[in-house]
């Protein structure tokens, strides 16, 4: 196993504890078929379009509207991802709504295979050195125990995390 | 309600004894903080990670004017505007002053320790402000009138219940005790608020020196709400809550929220550094940091300036016998637990807490606990010292302990003492009434030592 297979492997085992939805796709072709599978019937989607992949992405998305405040469902390419706790990472940089992975009920997160850290200390390395102005780690769906700590899914940003490693 | 001061630890302590639904919420959520927090240690070296955890934070605290004055000029380079408040009211009125000046009516308010401890609510309603909290547990206390009984959840004390009965009445909601129902339909209310708040306000985890960056540490995402969605926001946190670099928030990341509530991680560490900027989507287009001191620069001064590496994470009072039974309101100000007694004696005065400082067995648990190791448990003697010395404890016990100093050094006093106590119990327990002689048991006929002989 390499390396980045084991940065997977674990990356996989970790965001699975925190509910996170978990898929693995061979190659891109395959992102069609995935999405079809995750992303509901009919609902507004929002997808950046900015990146190849998303740009990709977008060929086989229906309903797109170009406002993530009234999507249901959000479907983009993230910056990184943290294999020792699960973590995806959204960031403002070049111009992204670090907000769409917030306010719809559903995120879909594609994340590329290399650009998953083993550790928080490598991703901080690369990227905590001049920070853009948000970085938000994300660590599986929102969620509280507010109450009698019971443990409930999806308060006040996304209910549903599905993540597709590419 | 701020009925309940620190004065009146005894008789608060004693009432929420008798509570039985405080005592079932209290056993319930402190049991299962513990387990959670077991099963997320053992992924962890925690003797390691606390080590390196507690000189970071002891390095920031002995040089802490200087990590002041790094991180003000890096947050102003990266767009922030940073105050600095020497005390509760200043913090107040600053923070009424920028949103009069930009004509906000409606807050929308992520979770806020230092808000409670400056009760920056109370103040911004006064001067006509809506102020409304998002935090699930925040916002539940909010609506019931009340204070948080704990610092990472802050309804910990209310059964669902109450909480149903409370959204009914309030809110309109169809009566239902279903957790799930109950967060979902605060998820609608509060969605509504969100996006038509003028301002958001929140707190932060710590503020980054080099980077002049602010770490906040959330589950529900009303924190990344509040600080991104508005186009006002504004920060309060304590002087002492800087970290040098990005380089050691991961030691932090791994050991906040498994000290606090067994998770590996937060669902959110949100990094924000300065306001929105060319090209940015993202980001209040203005932010304002407020830096509160509210006595934690005398602090530094004396010595319990360790009480300054505190991360507030909760886990010194989850483990504490004594916060456990009693509940966070029986404390009467904003910090319960272990580090609560060190912190209120500390920032309001001895003449204010002095009762507090029983609230603790000093068993040490806390101390084993601690995810920075702050020695709890000394400093909880100090104040007792303390207390004795600036003169506080009453005659009846000062003359009390004294005899007994003097028995236990001289066997024949101490052994008079035993045959008049055995004879003249019922009125010996009358001094000084329930808090002193009357709270012990009878003396026994025979005293150990002479049935040994």
């Amino acid at each position: 196993m390499s390396v980045n297979d084991a940065n997977v492997a674990l990356f996989m085992e970790n965001a699975a504890k925190v509910a996170a939805g978990l898929h693995q796709i061979a190659g891109k072709d395959e992102l069609q078929g995935k999405l079809a599978e995750i992303v509901e019937q009919d609902v507004d989607v929002f997808c950046p379009k900015q990146t190849e992949l998303e740009k990709f992405a977008a060929g086989f998305l229906d309903h797109l509207i170009p406002q993530y405040r009234e999507a249901w469902v959000t479907v983009e390419e993230v910056t990184a991802a943290i294999a020792e706790t699960g973590s995806i990472v959204c960031t403002s940089a070049n111009g992204k709504a670090v907000q769409a992975s917030l306010i719809p009920s559903h995120h879909v997160a594609l994340v590329p295979r290399e650009k998953i850290f083993a550790t928080l200390d490598d991703f901080f390395v690369e990227y905590g050195v001049s920070p853009s102005t948000n970085m938000t780690i994300i660590t599986g769906p929102s969620r509280t125990a507010d109450i009698e700590l019971n443990l409930v899914i999806g308060v006040h940003g996304p209910e549903k995390l599905d993540i597709i490693i590419v | 309600m701020n009925t309940q001061t620190s004065l009146n630890f005894r008789t608060n302590a004693a009432a929420a004894i008798k509570d039985s639904s405080l005592r079932k919420a209290m056993r319930n959520a402190t049991e299962t903080f513990g387990s959670k927090r077991t099963v997320a240690m053992a992924s962890i070296d925690f003797e390691v990670l606390r080590e390196k955890a507690s000189a970071i934070r002891m390095e920031v605290i002995n040089n802490l004017p200087a990590y002041i004055e790094k991180f003000t000029s890096n947050a102003t380079a990266a767009g922030a505007i940073v105050h600095r408040a020497v005390d509760a009211k200043s913090a107040n009125q600053i923070i009424a002053g920028i949103l009069k000046d930009h004509d906000v009516k409606m807050v929308a308010k992520g979770k806020s320790m230092v808000s409670e401890e400056t009760h920056l609510n109370a103040h911004l309603e006064e001067e006509g402000f809506e102020v409304v909290e998002t935090d699930l547990g925040e916002y539940i206390i909010q609506l019931e009138g009340e204070t948080p009984s704990h610092i990472i959840v802050p309804a910990i004390h209310k059964n669902r219940q109450q909480i149903g009965k409370l959204f009914h009445e309030r809110l309109g909601m169809e009566y239902s005790e279903d957790p799930q129902a109950l967060t979902k339909f605060a998820r609608k209310v509060l969605r509504e608020k969100f996006l038509t708040a003028d301002a958001g306000i929140s707190g932060a985890n710590f503020a980054i020196a080099e980077s002049g960056s602010l770490v906040l540490f959330t589950n529900e995402g009303n924190g990344r709400m509040v600080t991104s969605v508005p186009p006002l926001h504004i920060a309060i946190l304590s002087v002492e809550k800087i970290l040098p670099s990005l380089d050691e928030l991961p030691t932090f990341m791994r050991l906040l929220p498994r000290s606090a509530t067994g998770q590996m991680l937060t669902s959110y560490v949100s990094i924000l550094t300065g306001n929105r900027k060319e090209g940015d989507v993202t980001g209040a287009q203005e932010l304002h940091v407020v830096l509160l001191d509210n006595g934690r620069l005398e602090i530094l001064k004396g010595d319990c300036r360790e009480i300054l590496k505190c991360i507030r994470c909760g886990a010194c009072m989850n483990v504490c016998p004594v916060y456990r039974t009693v509940g966070g309101h029986s404390y009467g100000w904003t910090y319960p637990g272990p580090m609560g007694i060190i912190l209120t004696t500390l920032l309001t005065g001895m003449a204010n807490s002095y009762s507090l400082v029983d609230a603790s067995t000093l068993c040490g648990a806390c101390n084993d606990a601690c995810p920075v190791k702050v020695p709890l448990k000394e400093m909880i003697l100090k104040q007792r010292v303390r207390r004795v010395k600036e003169g506080y404890s009453s005659t009846a016990v000062s003359l009390g302990m004294g005899l007994f100093g003097m028995a236990i050094k001289h066997p024949l006093m101490f052994s008079t003492g035993e045959t008049l106590a055995s004879k003249f119990w019922s009125v010996m327990r009358t001094v000084g009434g329930e808090n002193v002689a009357g709270r012990l048991p009878s003396p026994a006929k025979i005293p150990f030592s002479r049935r040994m002989s």
